[in-house]
Parts: C-alpha cells; sequence; structure tokens
C-alpha cells in the first residue's frame, strides 16, 4: 500500500513539475515577444542589447538594480517592456549604485505593467547636471526596479501569477 | 539555435525521465522500511535540485549589469578617430590553436571585435575571414547552433557591399548569442568573450594611438573603456566559471585596474565632478599600453 501512494506521490510531483516547466516555458516565450517589440521603439537608435529581469513578488518589497555604461559623446535610448508584470513595479533611474548614500534620483516613473516605456539619456544628463548643478556627465546609470510587496504571496515556492520581468533592450545613436 | 518548440519538449522529456527514475528506484527497492526512507529521500533530493534551477533562472541576481556589444565599442572607438590599421588585427589563421575552453572563449570575443572593426571600417573580405573564425570557434564552445544553418555566412556574402546591412548582420550574431546562451544557462560565460573583446578592442585603440599621431579623441577613448571593466572581472569571478583555470586573467585584469586608478591623472578626473573628459599623461598611456599588449599577447597565443 505504501508502494502504491509512493508511486502515486511521484507520479504528481512530475506532473506537477512539468506543469510548471511547461508554464514557464510560455513565460520565457512572452518575454521573447516582448522584446521584439521593445526593440521596435528603438529607431532610429542601434540595438546594442537587452538585459531581462526576473523576479517574485513577495511579501516584502525588494530593489532589483542594472548597471549600464554611457560612453561620451552617445546618447542612448531604454525600451522597457512591462508586459510580463503581474503586478506594477516602480522604476527609478540613479547616477550611482545602491549602496551609495549620496546618489541621486534622475527619474521614476511606474505604471509600467502592459506598457512600453521609452527614456533617453541625454534627458537623464540633463537631470543630472540640474540636480548636481555641474557640467560633467554620466559615466553610467544605476536602474532600480523596485519590487512592491504583495500580500499573501509564496516567498518560498512562488506560483506563476506572483513571477514577473521587465524587459530592458537598450540603443545607442552613431 | 534550439527552438521553442525543443525546449518545451526538452521539459517534458525531463519530466518523463524523472518519473522513469523514480519509478527504477522504487522498484530496485526491497520491502524493509530502511528501504523505504531511502527511496523517499532519493525523490526529495531530486525535487530540490529541480526546483532550485528553475528559481536561479527565473530570479534575477540582486545587482546586474549590461555591457556594451563589440559594435558599439568599436563604434565609439571610430567616432573618436581610430583609423583602420590592417596590422593590428588577430591572426584569422589561428583558431586551430585555441584547445582550451578559456582560450576559446577569449578568442572568440577577440574575433568578434576584430570583425567589429573591420565592418565598421568597410573591409568586407577581412571582416567575413572573422566571421568563419568566429563560427569555427563557436561550434568548439558548444555554440555551434548559433550558426549551424549557414544563413549568417550566406547572408554576409549577399551584402558584403552593403556596410549597414552587414552591421544589422553583426548585431544578429550578437542577439543569437545572447538568446542561445539564456536559453542555456550560459550567460556566465559571456564575460570571458567579452574579456577577450575588450582586450582587442583596447589593443585596437592603443595600436592606433602609438602609430597615428593627434589622436587625443583614441587616447580619451581608451581612458574611458577602462570604467568597464570592473564589471567585466565581477562577471569573470562567477563561480560557474571556476573550471577554466580562469585565474591568471582575472589577476592579469585586475592589476591593470590597480594601476590605472592609481594614475594621478585618474584620481584628479573622479575628484572632479565638473571634468567633463579623462585623459592620461603620455607616461600613463604609455603604461596602461604596455599592460594591455602584454595581456593580449597571453590571449591570442595558442
Amino acid at each position: 500500500m505504501k508502494r502504491i501512494l509512493t508511486l502515486l506521490a511521484l507520479f504528481g510531483i512530475a506532473i506537477l513539475f512539468a506543469q510548471t516547466a511547461s508554464n514557464l516555458t510560455e513565460f520565457k516565450e512572452n518575454i521573447a515577444a516582448q522584446k521584439a517589440e521593445a526593440k521596435t521603439q528603438l529607431n532610429p537608435y542601434r540595438f546594442d542589447g537587452s538585459k531581462i529581469t526576473y523576479f517574485n513578488f513577495k511579501t516584502y518589497k525588494q530593489v532589483k538594480e542594472v548597471e549600464i555604461y554611457l560612453f561620451n559623446n552617445t546618447d542612448y535610448r531604454f525600451s522597457f517592456n512591462g508586459k510580463s508584470l503581474p503586478n506594477d513595479i516602480t522604476i527609478e533611474f540613479y547616477d550611482k549604485n545602491k549602496t551609495e548614500s549620496d546618489r541621486v534620483l534622475l527619474k521614476s516613473f511606474s505604471e509600467i505593467q502592459g506598457k512600453n516605456i521609452l527614456v533617453e539619456s541625454a534627458e537623464l544628463n540633463k537631470t543630472y547636471q540640474s540636480k548636481k548643478n555641474t557640467n560633467g556627465r554620466l559615466k553610467r546609470v544605476f536602474v532600480n526596479y523596485v519590487i512592491t510587496a504583495v500580500a499573501g504571496a509564496q516567498n518560498k515556492q512562488p506560483t506563476m501569477k506572483e513571477r514577473g520581468a521587465v524587459v530592458l533592450v537598450m540603443g545607442y545613436k552613431n | 539555435m534550439k527552438s521553442r518548440a525543443y525546449m518545451k519538449t526538452k521539459n517534458y522529456w525531463l519530466a518523463t525521465a524523472f518519473v522513469g527514475t523514480a519509478l527504477l528506484l522504487t522498484s530496485c527497492n526491497g520491502d524493509g522500511e530502511h528501504n523505504e526512507s531511502n527511496e523517499l529521500n532519493t525523490v526529495d533530493t531530486t525535487e530540490a535540485t529541480s526546483d532550485e534551477d528553475f528559481e536561479a533562472l527565473f530570479d534575477s541576481p540582486e545587482v546586474d549589469y549590461h555591457l556594451p556589444s563589440p559594435l558599439q565599442v568599436a563604434s565609439i572607438f571610430k567616432k573618436s578617430g581610430l583609423s583602420y590599421n590592417s596590422g593590428a588585427t588577430s591572426d584569422p589563421s589561428k583558431s586551430d590553436l585555441y584547445t582550451s575552453d578559456l582560450k576559446q572563449m577569449l578568442n572568440f570575443g577577440v574575433y568578434s571585435a576584430d570583425m567589429a572593426y573591420c565592418v565598421l571600417n568597410e573591409q568586407s573580405n577581412e571582416a567575413r575571414k572573422y566571421l568563419e573564425q568566429i563560427t569555427f570557434l563557436a561550434e568548439k564552445i558548444g555554440m555551434e547552433a548559433v550558426f549551424e544553418n549557414k544563413d549568417l555566412i550566406d547572408r554576409f556574402d549577399a551584402n558584403i557591399e552593403n556596410k549597414d546591412s552587414i552591421e544589422i548582420l553583426m548585431v544578429d550574431i550578437q542577439e543569437r548569442t545572447g538568446i542561445y546562451m539564456d536559453d542555456n544557462e550560459m550567460q556566465h560565460q559571456q564575460a570571458v568573450h567579452f574579456a577577450g573583446a575588450w582586450t582587442e578592442g583596447m589593443q585596437l585603440g592603443v595600436y592606433d594611438f602609438e602609430n597615428n599621431p593627434n589622436k587625443e579623441g583614441v587616447g580619451s577613448q581608451i581612458a574611458e573603456q577602462m570604467s568597464i571593466l570592473s564589471s567585466i572581472i565581477k562577471g569573470l569571478k562567477d563561480p560557474r566559471n571556476d573550471g577554466m583555470d580562469i585565474g591568471w586573467l582575472i589577476s592579469d585584469l585586475e592589476a591593470i585596474q590597480a594601476r590605472f586608478d592609481g594614475f594621478d591623472s585618474v584620481t584628479a578626473y573622479f575628484e572632479d565632478p565638473d571634468a567633463l573628459e579623462l585623459t592620461l599623461t603620455d607616461a600613463e598611456y604609455d603604461e596602461l599600453g604596455e599592460m594591455i599588449k602584454t595581456l593580449r599577447t597571453k590571449i591570442v597565443n595558442g
């Protein structure tokens, strides 16, 4: 009897595993389509690469950071796609990483869920020069994804409803 | 490139294999209590490993970075006044000599930078040689699927006189490589490719700076490209790269970083928030250039 129960349990686990794998494959396929969509928004900037940031909504707030280099005399466009977000998040741009207490917030926006939003380095540089009262320019920016807390989220074994991703596609102008 | 249908099938086969293994383990057990206990332990371990793998794939690190493509780096150098020097690129006939994983990955990056440099300088025939070697090395490092149907070479040949089309082709290669590495959990190796591409890009800049007069723009660009070195080193230190005897590369890059950070011009630049451009002294350029050339020689020698 124990053996039968064990077999049934194993079978159940295997089905669950296959289902999860299938759902995650579909999740990834959607992201590929969103990346293509974000890429179309880059024109006339030249595509330089992408960064997909995956996360799981939890019962506490999280911040994920992506550092991006900006080179002299080059303009950049950042195309964010939030169509794989089950909940909204906030996206913030800083001049320094999150361990630096004197960093400057250059731009912040939310309501990215289900949308594609563009940001350009010219705008960030202008804010940086104004807030820092300097003629210098940004040499890098730090994109922070502020992932809001979700009450009742399964922190250890997230469900598909708690999984999210932001697609970031970067372009530069020659 | 592995298709999405392939990935789906792969996941189902993984599940089937899991069931098969579990059934086999069950059937091999005796009737005693001790064996039943072992059986359950085995199952628990397998399940946990699978879950961890999935979670790692779908939960990005807290801190991450984006490195510029070889094409962007070449483009920025060119805009800064870098001219084409035919003798400065790596010998495309040497790829057979690269037998270790590390050398193959590094020179995949070196040849990518050389190809970008040739494309932007409208040296299509040279660029094609590098594309062939990139294809060859891709096969060696487990990325043959990126180039397997030969459409990239065919497209290159069809557009050999059209610089814009060749640039778009380079972007496609970069994108395909990125997707392939993501799908096959090879992202940690990107830092190794990039270390090769970065070293070659810097070497091309140093070569031009040393051999052509009035290259202040190129000099500034060499200094600016140093900013990404810390991220490359961070990427190389990913524990998943440990099996590649990568210590010497990290040490050499860290030595370059430490020397650069110690230059007076660099200290002064970072202390002045209004400084627009970092310009090294001649002695600093010479010292940095020598370190870059030494590392590049180590990378391209088989």
